[in-house]
């Protein structure tokens, strides 16, 4: 159903955290990355894995972009699905390895002291 | 992987669910504690594997026991999902999940058991895992049956061990490691293990591992990332145990043997199967105890499916079964609870017809290790 629709209290989804929750009969990722929220489908595209159960870091890139340097980039921003290591950056929903792979993202508002995912 | 994923459910005809097929899961992996295996072993290894277990152990990297030889950079990230599996109840909640009825067990420290330098280490360390494999994990759950390791250090030893559990339905194959490996199993020291084996009714099945350093495939050292030995590893290790055993007429000298292959993929098979075949036309005087095509031989080995390749058209995947017959011998294994482990509804998914989807996830394997068929 769309809405918007109430995730947790604000002070539960510390800065660095995400959790997992159930949402207008969807099951979403819900990410704090240094105070800016995000939220992506709990639902690796790969095999099906419960990708937002995975751990968030950072990522390595190399390439013309780099110079050729290798570069630790996005730290906080990327979430690796549990199952397969499949890589996606939070805030866009890009799949890092398979570009043409991108996740629906949902926007995640602050009302008052409340988290809100909207769908 | 595939970006052609069709959505679950849109096929005219309802395809079988999981939960109806008759599920073989043809290589799962347990985890092998050495302070457990310590109660098993004969002395003084038993002390041996009591100070091993004061080391912190990393996945499939534990001194002394796994010889991995892991130089890899770690930087932070990666899975966090547990990848061990550590009781056969565990293990039995893990496959009820996957929906997969039966497993063969196989371990996880002892795939690199062929790299073990001391001859009387491994062999006692893989009697002790079979003591403790029969007892821990296979008395628990009927539905799990023991692969029997044998250390390539000591077939004569290994062919003592599989007689004396001979009869034993718990266990349903010998194990082999394949890498790592010093001498390849074609070679007849290895002909006490077989002939052991057929006589048992046992399978033997060669289970490759990542391997890099110092033993074969070599020059792996070479390589800088898991990608390129990963993907490497497997293969080579298959390849030059076929070969070798097709060149030294394995399957001809133990004629009722029955021979498999796990954890490459299968891509590595139509490969081989027809750059033998090329060879045999030419040189066919050089294997006379052959008597026909590589590739007819072939035909007669079995093959684990993981790590199942995932081309861009999924539709290409049966193809390449077909250049095998892997309707007939390949076998479905998820690898669980290993970091590349394929998902059964993954390969529900594939376009396969609906009766070789019901062979090569279940009926294949019953037959391969003589399992109890769904009744």
């Amino acid at each position: 159903m769309a809405g918007e629709y109430a995730i947790c209290k604000l002070r539960e989804l510390p800065d660095g955290h995400h959790r997992v929750v159930r949402v207008g009969g969807r099951e979403l990722g819900v990410f704090n990355i240094r105070g800016s929220f995000h939220a992506l489908p709990n639902l690796c595209p790969h095999q099906r894995g419960p990708l937002c159960e995975g751990g968030v870091s950072g990522t390595i890139d190399y390439g013309p972009h780099t110079d050729f340097k290798l570069a630790w980039i996005w730290e906080g921003e990327v979430v690796t699905c549990p199952w397969h290591s499949l890589e996606f950056h939070i805030p866009t929903g890009r799949c890092i390895a398979f570009d043409d792979i991108r996740l629906r993202t949902y926007e995640v508002r602050v009302v008052g002291d409340e988290l809100r995912v909207v769908i | 992987m595939s970006t052609d994923m069709a959505p679950v459910g849109r096929t005219a005809k309802r395809r079988e669910t999981l939960a109806e097929l008759f599920v073989v899961d043809a290589d799962v992996h347990v985890h092998e504690d050495p302070a457990e295996l310590a109660e098993y072993a004969d002395p003084p290894w038993d002390v041996a594997l009591r100070e091993i277990a004061t080391v912190d152990e990393r996945y499939l990297d534990l001194p002394g026991m796994s010889p991995r030889a892991e130089y890899r950079v770690p930087f932070p990230g990666g899975s966090n999902r547990r990848q061990i599996v550590t009781s056969a109840r565990e293990m039995r909640e893990g496959l009820d999940e996957l929906h997969v009825d039966q497993a063969v067990l196989f371990p996880d420290h002892l795939l690199s058991l062929a790299m073990v330098r001391d001859p009387a280490f491994a062999t006692s360390l893989a009697r002790a895992y079979n003591r403790w494999l029969h007892e821990r994990w296979c008395s628990e759950e009927s539905s799990l049956k023991g692969a029997l390791v044998v250390a390539p250090q000591n077939p004569v030893a290994g062919a003592h061990d599989i007689r004396a559990y001979a009869g034993d339905r718990r266990f349903a194959c010998v194990y082999l490691p394949g890498s790592g490996l010093k001498t390849l199993y074609g070679n007849e020291l290895y002909d006490p293990v077989y002939e052991a084996a057929a006589e048992a009714g046992l399978p033997v099945v060669i289970h490759s591992v990542e391997t890099v350093y110092p033993a074969f495939p070599f020059q792996l050292e070479q390589f800088r990332t898991s990608l390129a030995v990963h993907a490497l590893a497997h293969p080579l290790s298959m390849i030059a145990n076929l070969v070798n055993m097709l060149e030294t007429g394995v399957p001809v000298r133990h004629p009722e043997l029955r021979i498999g292959f796990m954890e490459a993929g299968t891509a590595w098979i139509p490969f081989i199967a027809n750059r033998l075949d090329k060879e045999y036309i030419e040189r066919r005087r050089e294997v006379p105890l052959l008597q026909e095509r590589p590739s007819t031989t072939m035909r007669r080995f079995y093959y684990g499916t993981q790590p199942i390749e995932e081309p861009e058209r999924r539709a290409d995947l049966v193809s390449m079964f077909d250049l095998f017959d892997g309707e007939n011998c390949a076998m479905f294994a998820s690898d669980w609870p290993h970091h590349d482990f394929d998902h059964p509804q993954h390969f529900l998914g594939l376009p396969f017809s609906p009766e070789a989807r019901r062979k090569i996830m279940g009926l294949n394997a019953a037959a391969f290790f003589g399992l109890d068929m769904p009744r």
